[in-house]
């Protein structure tokens, strides 16, 4: 019984042992895990915003873990302290003008403390120092930011939904294209115009080859246009003398449009009512008034011609027209038998 | 039945409900008297080192292969239930994580409650009524001896002492085997395990487990005790008080861990 109860009391022992061993080992990983019993220097960090950091959370320092975060507390307004325990064997590389900025260890990780940067020129840091911070985006503000992009999307897309929507009715010279069959049509007689410009082209493209071949034919007038400097000289001559005819028909051009000129002031002051000529060419009254005297001088004219047939039968002036008359009879005698031949 | 009731009401001139009401209360007052001779007992002497050494045994070390192999499965499957929900977004790789808080936290001491709660807490009820029946206890108090004090203290006290330990075995089981799972799923390496392990629980979390188990195991073996006590005459009053022993031990585990999930939530959030 008593071997029975010794034995009994070694297993209850052991079993205790081991489960006090648990224990101690889970604490002990846990403590060397969250660098427990490690010395460590203590920082400072002041946030405007620490976006959810909780005591406890990590401090990384170039992607490594080299501490945690003890303690957060308010110091002002909008001001957060962030006490972090920073293992004593990183503090050599940690520069007093490094800066700490909260950020995360994942997509959807836990909230971080992330101190960066620092200059070699600079001492380490020490217990107690103050870091400065970079204020990282929040993820309200990549959503705001997100959200301005997502508004952006809508008008865009609302634009062009209305502009398919007006190339579907036809409005506009692309709807038109698309959506009018004459317009269409148009476009493929333009396609087919284009076309066969595009095969004369190809002609003109082949006769200014033949021509450039022709120009490179020694003995053709072409090249000897382009090559022989005697007749680019007479060609320059003439030139030369066609240029003076041309200047001499602009002087006679600028003559005739003096003498244009001249006859237009003529016939504006024919056209004057101040002018004689003007007068007799458009005044209406002086014109009838011409009219009446002109028939007046017709009438006078023809009483003259009685008074003067009456003059010819007065004796007085009979025999000189009965001697005019002979005179004349005999001047046309002889003109008469001048012309005939004679036998 | 309402004749019944009549009859009853008649027979002791108050309703039945009120008569229920006082009854309850009796109960309640005779718990708080049972633990608070508990308290009273534990620290006088003598101490029944022996029978406590060998109630130890029995409630740890005989309970300690069952305890092992159910966390060693619960870790298994716990890993392996998990594992949809967290690679639908490729996050597998946090399962360590995921499983050392819930087997730290909440698996492990309740697991092992549980197990201990059918276990121990039938057996304790068991032997401790068929001891009423047989006036066995009677016996013990003519003899001298204090059946109190050799009976429920040293139970509870076993209890109390060896549900954390077994909760520690119960956990550490559990953990290997979710590392079997996840090295043999995502060829996790047993150094990046318990990285992964120790990096997402915290000291309050393995604190309060322990605490809870304490508290668990004290549940278990007083429940059992009180059960087995006071268990009514004859061989149905023993099959009775092993049955309720059972079922009041396990409810009143998943309260205390609905309480304590409180307390830590507030230390925690504080």
């Amino acid at each position: 019984m008593s071997t029975e109860s010794t034995k009994r009391s070694v297993v209850v022992g052991i079993f205790v042992l081991l489960g006090i061993i648990i224990l101690i080992a889970g604490i002990f990983v846990l403590g060397g895990q969250q660098k427990r019993f490690t010395s460590t220097v203590r920082l400072i960090a002041l946030f405007k915003d620490v976006g959810g950091l909780k005591n406890g959370n990590n401090v990384w320092f170039s992607g490594v873990k080299i501490g945690t975060v003890k303690r957060i507390s308010f110091v002002s307004n909008s001001q957060v302290e962030v006490d972090m325990n920073i293992e004593e064997s990183s503090k050599q590389f940690i520069r007093k003008d490094a800066s700490a900025s909260i950020s995360s260890d994942g997509l959807i990780g836990n909230k971080i403390v992330v101190i960066a940067g620092g200059t070699t020129s600079q001492p380490e840091v020490e217990d107690g120092d103050r870091l400065k911070t970079t204020e990282a985006l929040s993820s309200d503000q990549i959503m705001a930011t997100l959200q301005e992009n997502n508004n952006n999307l809508l008008k865009v897309t609302n634009d062009f939904k209305e502009l398919v929507g007006n190339l579907r009715r036809g409005k506009g010279t692309v709807g038109a294209v698309l959506t009018d069959s004459i317009v269409a049509d148009n476009f493929k007689r333009a396609m087919v115009n284009l076309e066969k410009a595009s095969d004369n082209t190809v002609r003109v493209t082949g006769s200014v080859a033949q021509f450039a071949a022709k120009l490179n034919t020694k003995g053709t007038l072409a090249n000897e246009l382009v090559t022989d400097t005697t007749v680019f000289r007479r060609l320059s001559r003439a030139a030369t003398r066609f240029e003076s005819t041309v200047t001499a028909a602009d002087q006679s051009v600028a003559t005739l449009r003096q003498t244009s000129i001249n006859l237009n002031r003529a016939s504006d002051k024919l056209n004057n009512t101040n002018s004689p000529l003007g007068i007799l060419l458009t005044d209406k009254e002086t014109a009838t008034n011409l009219q009446v005297t002109l028939r007046n001088l017709s009438k006078g004219t023809e009483l003259l011609n009685e008074d003067l047939k009456a003059a010819q039968s007065n004796f007085l002036l009979r025999g000189f027209f009965k001697k005019k008359a002979k005179a004349e009879a005999k001047q046309k005698a002889d003109s008469t038998a001048a012309a005939s031949p004679k036998p | 039945m309402q004749s019944d009731a009549n009859k009853s009401q008649q027979a002791t001139g108050r309703p039945v409900t009120t008569r229920k009401l006082d009854q309850f209360f009796l109960n309640l007052g005779d718990v708080a008297a049972f633990i608070g001779r508990f308290f009273r007992e534990v620290f006088v002497p003598p101490y029944e080192f022996k029978e406590i050494i060998r109630q130890c045994y029995e409630v740890g070390y005989r309970s300690l292969l069952l305890i092992s192999t159910t966390g060693f499965i619960t870790g298994m499957v716990f890993t392996n239930q998990s594992r949809p929900s967290l690679s639908e977004f490729g996050a597998t790789s946090w399962l360590p994580s995921l499983i050392a808080i819930a087997v730290v936290r909440a698996l492990g001491p309740l697991v092992t409650a549980l197990i201990a709660a059918g276990k121990v807490g039938s057996s304790i009820g068991a032997e401790i009524g068929s001891m009423n029946v047989t006036e066995q206890i009677d016996a013990m108090e003519v003899s001298g001896t204090n059946p109190f004090k050799f009976l429920v203290v040293s139970r509870v006290l076993a209890t109390s002492f060896t549900i954390p330990l077994l909760t520690m075995y119960t956990i550490f089981v559990a953990l290997i085997g979710a590392f079997l799972n996840v090295n043999a799923n995502e060829q996790t390496s047993f150094t990046s395990y318990i990285q992964e392990v120790f990096g997402a629980i915290t000291y309050l979390d393995i604190f309060s487990s322990v605490i809870k188990s304490i508290v668990f195991g004290f549940t278990i073996g007083m429940v059992g005790c009180y059960k087995g006590y006071h268990s009514s005459k004859g061989t149905e009053g023993v099959g009775k008080a092993a049955n309720s022993s059972v079922v009041t031990a396990m409810f009143l585990v998943f309260i205390e861990e609905l309480l304590s999930l409180q307390i830590v939530s507030a230390i925690r959030g504080s």
